[in-house]
């Protein structure tokens, strides 16, 4: 486990995802780099019931997320950034909590089309890990998410500018400072939960662009 | 029959212990002859060479005796001759055996240690003949009468390795180096560097003998947590790091000050702390061919890529 950075990668009008992707694929593999397998990171939302959660009268959000670089854990992520990892089974009692009981409404509910998830190719160059990666709302493309992983070290501060001129030759400026949610934390051991909070990031960018048209597939 | 064999087998070893007996006795004759002289009148060197020439030939008699015995005496074990020390017993499993692995073990071990005994011997001519323009002084001269011996592997009493360490420990905040005697005498030093990585040297006496080096987030253990030192790393950068830093511990090597040499090879081991933040001070990139500048030049600390150093 190593330093993860995830930046969105522009999609050029005139241009379909699909196209955008194949080029970055091509790109990835003029490099020098190997096919190992797909990934997926995927995200649900559930809202409290704000009758039954007496504590908190305002209505609250927990998103779910999966990351298939870590298969057994499941991660929490609270409005305010908390974030909790845990076994898969935690999935059961999120379920326990959406279920609605005589006559009573649940505690947790799904929202609706907020699924989202961001799957794709990934490939392996010396110690790195490059995923590219489209991301789906509601099984609508939205954008492309590029991943960069540099697995020998675990300082983000130490090794940006090494993963900086390897994403700039992919997504150009935008990949100019780490990435914001990062900021906070420079000079700390980067772990897995750094990364979910990455992806819920660009996640909730995604879904706040949702009432723009989605471009053309 | 077995019985009739081994008594002429003991026969003969007893001979030939007889014959070197004799054949010691007869050497030494020549020599105390030699070193206290001959009794013999003033002046008459012929009968003097005589004397030499005859207690030679006894001498020469002697060894011919025992060659000839020596061929008709078996080994009662198939070890070879050379290995007739404790070492040699390390090798009696016949499974072992059979693959010859340990006799070949015992020979490198061996030739190296003689390779560094005439590496020692030559830096010490070459360091007293250096061409140099100036001329040193009566003071330089004396300090190289003081130089100590080779040490090879054997800690001169007036260095403390501990102390030595605890310097180097103390003097860098971001690199804490610990020693540890997994088998009584062997010394290990662990070393972390900062967040950027671990490593490991074996030492024998102050000679550095082997250095790993792998990633903060690795471990020197097994999977079931016993100690393992000669795993490599996960990761390419450090792998050829590794590979580089071992060619770093010939440039440090220096046979008559040791203990410096250790010193100034954990200071230059400190630079790799900017492994993944310095960029080539040659090409000013990060990257070359996926690593970062993985070697630090060993005068000016410099980073370079491996592909910058020419
Ligand atoms: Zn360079």
């Amino acid at each position: 486990m190593g330093v993860v950075c995830v930046f969105a990668c522009p999609v050029p009008e005139g241009k379909s995802g699909q196209q955008v992707v194949d080029g970055l694929q091509k790109q990835v593999e003029m490099m020098g780099a190997t096919k190992s397998g797909n990934f997926l990171v995927d995200c649900e939302t559930y809202q409290s019931n704000p009758q039954n959660v007496t504590q908190t009268p305002q209505q609250c959000v927990v998103n779910i997320l999966h990351n298939s670089e870590h298969p057994a854990s499941c991660f929490s992520v609270t409005e305010s950034g908390q974030i909790l990892v845990s076994d898969l089974l935690f999935e059961d009692l999120m379920s326990k909590l959406t279920m609605a009981k005589a006559g009573r409404e649940s505690f947790y509910s799904q929202r609706k089309g907020f699924k989202i998830e961001s799957r794709g190719q990934r490939y392996e160059v010396g110690d790195f890990i490059i995923k590219i990666g489209s991301v789906s709302l509601a099984s609508n493309f939205r954008g492309i998410l590029i991943e960069v992983e540099y697995c020998p070290c675990v300082i983000l501060n130490e090794c940006w500018n090494m993963m900086k001129e390897l994403l700039q030759s992919m997504v150009g400026n935008s990949a100019e400072t780490p990435p914001p949610v990062l900021k906070h934390k420079p000079d700390t051991v980067y772990t897995p939960s750094d990364t979910i909070l990455q992806y819920l990031d660009h996640f909730n960018n995604f879904r706040k662009a949702v009432s723009a048209p989605p471009p053309s597939r | 029959m077995a019985d009739n064999r081994l008594d002429t087998q003991i026969e003969k070893l007893t001979q030939a212990i007889k014959l070197t007996q004799k054949l010691r006795a007869s050497v030494t004759k020549v020599f105390t002859d030699l070193s206290d002289g001959f009794q013999a009148p003033k002046g008459d060197e012929k009968a003097l060479l005589n004397k030499l020439q005859k207690s030679l030939t006894a001498v020469n008699d002697n060894l011919g005796d025992l060659e000839k015995l020596a061929p008709n005496i078996h080994s009662t074990t198939n070890i070879p001759p050379l290995l007739l020390n404790s070492v040699g017993l390390l090798g009696l499993d016949p499974a072992t055996d059979k693959s010859g692995i340990t006799t070949q073990l015992h020979h490198t071990h061996k030739w190296t240690n003689k390779v560094h005994k005439l590496g020692d011997y030559t830096a010490q001519f070459l360091g007293t003949n250096q061409l140099k323009r100036t001329n040193q002084g009566p003071a330089g001269q004396a300090k190289r009468l003081r130089r100590p011996e080779p040490t090879i592997h054997r800690i001169p009493e007036n260095i403390n390795i501990q102390q030595l360490v605890a310097s180097v420990d103390r003097a860098y905040a971001d690199m804490s180096v610990s020693l540890i005697r997994p088998m009584g005498n062997s010394t290990v030093l662990q070393i972390t560097l900062a967040k950027t990585l671990k490593a490991v040297i074996v030492l024998r006496g102050l000679l550095i003998e082997y250095v790993s080096i792998k990633a903060y987030s690795e471990d020197f253990l097994t999977d079931d947590g016993r100690p393992d030192i000669w795993s490599k790393s996960k990761y390419q950068v450090f792998n050829k790091v590794t590979d580089l830093v071992t060619a770093g511990t010939i440039h440090f090597y220096h046979p008559q000050l040791p203990d410096a040499s250790l010193k100034s090879f954990l200071i230059w081991l400190n630079n790799y702390k900017t492994l993944f933040s310095a960029p080539c001070s040659k090409c000013g990139k990060y990257l070359q061919g996926f690593l970062p500048p993985i070697w630090r030049d060993t005068r000016s600390s410099q980073p370079l890529h491996d592909g910058c150093r020419q």
